[in-house]
C-alpha cells in the first residue's frame, strides 16, 4: 500500500524503495511472493517495521514508500485514498504444543469451524471486533476511524482448519531455502511430521 | 471443562476464534478457553537484515509453554 499521493501505482517502480515489513511474518513472506513478479530479486528492498500500525504509519509518515499491511489497515488506508498497489493471500496456520491430545485439538477445532460459518453468513456483524481491538482503536480513531461499511467483504476469507498437504509444505519449503529464510540443510520431512493427518485420511478410506 | 490458553496475535487472524468463545462454542465441546495476547513488538530496530530479528517475535508466551496453541 502507498500513499495518496505517491508516485507508486504497480510494483515494478518500487525498486530500491524501502517497504516496511514484518520480518518472519506474513508481511515479509507475500511481499517477496509478490514482489519477485515484478523485480529482481536484489531490487527489492524490505525493511523491518514491526506491527501493522508501525508499518503503516511509516509509510503514512512517509519514511517508506509503501507498507504491507493487513485488515483493518487496509480498509484504514484505503478510506483515506491510499493506493495498494498489490495484494495477495496467503494460507495461516495452527500451532499446537506437543502436549496438546488429539480430542482436545478436534473440539477446539469443531468450535472454530462453526465460527468460521457463523463469520461467512454474516461477516459486516463481526467487523466491530477488528474495529474495536484495543490494540489499535485508538490508532484507527485517530485517523477518523472506521465502520463496517468500510470494509470489503471478500478479501476477508475463513475456512475449515484442514491439514498442509506435503506438495505445499515442499513448495514452500524449497522457496523458503531459495530466499535463505531456512536452513538447506534441513528438509521438509523433518521439519513436518503428518503421520496424524494420513492415519485419519487413512481411517476415512477405511 | 478441558482448559485451554491460547495467544492471539492478530486480530484478523483469531476472528472465528474470537467468535467462538463470545458465543460459548468452546464451551459446548467441553474446552474452558482462555486468551492471552502475543507481546508487542515494543521498540523496533529498523533493519534490512532478516537474520537481526527474532523469529519468535511476540510468540514468547508459546515458547515459554504459558500457551498450548497460536496462530500465525
Amino acid at each position: 500500500m502507498v500513499r495518496p499521493d505517491s508516485p507508486h501505482n504497480y510494483p515494478g517502480t518500487l525498486g530500491n524503495r524501502p517497504i516496511a515489513v514484518q520480518f518472519h511474518a506474513g508481511s515479509h513472506y507475500v511481499a517477496l511472493r509478490l514482489l519477485e513478479g515484478y523485480l529482481p530479486n536484489e531490487k527489492i528492498k524490505l525493511v523491518h517495521y514491526g506491527s501493522p500500525q508501525q508499518r503503516f504509519e511509516a509509510m503514512w509518515n512517509g519514511e517508506v514508500d509503501a507498507c504491507v499491511v493487513m485488515e483493518p489497515w487496509i480498509a484504514l488506508g484505503e478510506k483515506l485514498g491510499c493506493k495498494a498497489v498489490c495484494e495477495g493471500h496467503y494460507l495461516g496456520a495452527e500451532n499446537a504444543s506437543d502436549d496438546m491430545d488429539e480430542a482436545t485439538f478436534a473440539a477446539i477445532n469443531r468450535a472454530v469451524a462453526k465460527a468460521v460459518d457463523m463469520l461467512n453468513a454474516d461477516k459486516r456483524k463481526y467487523l466491530h471486533y477488528l474495529i474495536d481491538d484495543p490494540r489499535q482503536a485508538a490508532a484507527l480513531a485517530q485517523y477518523g476511524g472506521l465502520t463496517p461499511e468500510d470494509f470489503h467483504l471478500p478479501r476477508l476469507r475463513y475456512s475449515y482448519t484442514t491439514p498442509y498437504t506435503d506438495e505445499i509444505v515442499e513448495d514452500t519449503y524449497h522457496w523458503m531455502v531459495r530466499w535463505g529464510l531456512l536452513n538447506g540443510a534441513a528438509c521438509a520431512t523433518d521439519l513436518v511430521d503428518n503421520r496424524l493427518p494420513e492415519a485419519e485420511a487413512t481411517s476415512a478410506d477405511d | 471443562m478441558k482448559k485451554v490458553v491460547s495467544e492471539i496475535s492478530g486480530t484478523v487472524f483469531s476472528l472465528p476464534w474470537l467468535i467462538a468463545k463470545d458465543h460459548g462454542l468452546f464451551e459446548a465441546e467441553g474446552i474452558d478457553m482462555e486468551f492471552v495476547r502475543a507481546r508487542p513488538s515494543g521498540v523496533v530496530t529498523h533493519t534490512e537484515d532478516p537474520s537481526e530479528v527474532n523469529p519468535i517475535l511476540g510468540h514468547v508466551a508459546f515458547e515459554e509453554a504459558r500457551v498450548s496453541i497460536y496462530r500465525a
